[in-house]
């Protein structure tokens, strides 16, 4: 394994303070949210690991008041958001595997294989379109796929997401700018009190979760 | 070339400024030590880019240098090394097929321009494509594709798009490590996405005086040369999601001596370029930026 400390990107005599700043940013920066659905999705959670192990070790070896180590996301994390559930036929259901394991040229041969194009047909399609970066379509496709079968969480998650413009890491400080227009920082933080009422919902909580650590 | 790619200037560092210029004075000497003096005009923004993001972590060696441009007071240029070397050959390459396709496809007195400039460049063009054979196959490949939807009138934004896209997404195959490559090749494919979707939305309303193609006038109905403002939110929101793409295969690139130009370019100057486009005062700001910075 790597040197942890040039894992983070501090030297070994960084204060504790430090590197937990360190792995915060690059635990933002990772972060599976920033690779919903993204082709190097495999990548990034590679990353994320390493980043994992790295301050784990940092914090064990330092043996700080019973090693609360914590880390960011954790195994059931990183894959959500990429793994789709499994419904529908067996077709649709093979379809899903190659969409998962970035193998879009099949899966797009067996969708026109199709005859029938009911609402998942048409929601798996635009998941081929998105994991290739053809977002105008994928939007397209996700719509037609809502307007079918409104009653679908997952249509609807995913126009809603389409429609909200995604996340993406930004630097701290002064680079928030986004490409609608708005501010990147602002959606942030909409995007966050969002995410803290799914939280909520759940019994969690997530702003003071990040506040406290 | 289309210069939708570059820093914000206010947001850099000084020393960032004077590599960045230097980065920018070396691709231009390089073209003209490898292809000749004919070939400086091709020197262009986004080539500067990516000589910035394919360097490698070796250290940067700047050294004082006059030209045709500054020929009194000698300015620091990024001395030859393989990445910008690298990015002649493409600018080369890709300059040449654009020129081609204006001497084919433009208007009257443009396209004999094009054509001239097209036999200067020949024995450039075909240094720079026998030594990037890839490249060359790629944009020759991609731009007849083009061509065909562009004959069409094709309305799918995505798939017109997709050409330019896969033709910078081609340059990755010159980076070694595999997940690097990958991270470029993503990269690369929605920056080439975002400067087509610019360049149309720039150039739709002379494009419907003119009558020549544009893939929002079929993909859209624009009134008076302009997007509905339902459609370019919508359009603009499918850029976010392309810068977004763009930004996280960034994260996965590693760090090298441009980061901070990159990182500015990436998170600042695109969507500048962006809001400048939406806003129509694009081609006065690209004026003033020229006029201002001296490069």
């Amino acid at each position: 394994m790597n040197d942890p400390y040039s894992v983070l990107g501090v030297s070994p005599s960084a204060s504790d303070e430090e590197v937990k700043k360190a792995y915060r940013d690059l635990a933002r920066k990772y972060h599976p949210d920033n690779y919903h659905d993204n082709p190097l999705a495999d990548l990034a959670s590679e990353k994320m690991k390493e980043i994992n192990e790295a301050y784990d070790t940092i914090t064990k070896s330092r043996e700080h008041g019973g090693g609360s180590s914590y880390s960011y996301g954790g195994g059931a994390y990183q894959s959500a958001g990429q793994s789709r559930s499994a419904s529908g036929s067996a077709q649709y259901v093979r379809i899903r595997n190659l969409i998962n394991a970035n193998d879009l040229a099949q899966a797009e041969a067996m969708l026109n294989a199709i005859g029938n194009h009911d609402a998942e047909w048409y929601y798996l399609m635009g998941s081929v379109y998105w994991r290739r970066g053809w977002m105008d379509q994928a939007g397209q496709y996700y719509r037609t796929a809502a307007t079918m079968d409104p009653s679908n969480p997952e249509y609807r998650n995913a126009v809603q997401y389409m429609n909200q413009g995604g996340q993406a890491y930004r630097p701290a400080g002064g680079m928030g700018m986004d490409m609608t227009g708005g501010d990147a920082a602002c959606n942030m933080c909409q995007n966050l009190i969002c995410a803290d009422c799914c939280c909520e919902a759940m019994g969690g909580n997530l702003i003071p979760c990040i506040g406290c650590r | 070339m289309y210069g939708y790619v570059r820093p914000v200037k206010g947001e850099l560092k000084v020393s960032e400024f004077e590599r960045f210029q230097g980065v920018y004075c070396g691709l231009c000497h390089e073209l003209a030590r490898k292809f000749g003096f004919f070939s400086r005009f091709l020197v262009n923004y986004d080539f500067t880019f990516l000589a910035m993001l394919l360097a490698g972590d070796e250290p940067v060696a700047m050294c004082p240098r006059r030209c045709p441009a500054h020929p009194v007071r000698k300015r620091a240029c990024l001395e030859s090394c393989q990445s910008l070397s690298l990015a002649a050959d493409m600018t080369v390459v890709l300059g040449w097929w654009k020129l081609a396709d204006g001497a084919k496809d433009g208007k009257f007195p443009a396209s004999v321009g094009c054509r001239l400039a097209c036999l200067a460049l020949k024995r450039a063009y075909d240094r720079a494509a026998a030594r990037q054979p890839q490249f060359a196959a790629a944009v020759e490949e991609n731009l007849a594709a083009l061509q065909t939807l562009e004959r069409e009138k094709c309305a799918n934004l995505d798939a017109a798009a997709d050409k330019f896209a896969s033709i910078l997404r081609s340059i990755s195959g010159c980076v070694a490590d595999p997940a690097r490559q990958r991270a470029a090749g993503e990269l690369l494919y929605h920056l080439g996405r975002i400067i087509y979707i610019l360049d149309a939305a720039d150039d739709l309303a002379e494009d419907i005086k003119t009558n020549s193609y544009n893939p929002l006038r079929y993909r859209f109905q624009p009134v008076n040369g302009r997007l509905s403002p339902e459609d370019e939110k919508l359009l603009r929101t499918g850029l976010q999601h392309s810068h977004n793409a763009l930004v996280s295969a960034y994260a996965l690139m590693g760090e090298n001596a441009y980061g901070g130009i990159l990182s500015n370019t990436i998170y600042l100057g695109l969507p500048a370029a962006t809001q400048a486009v939406f806003a129509g005062t694009w081609n006065a700001s690209a004026k003033i930026h020229r006029k201002r910075s001296n490069l």
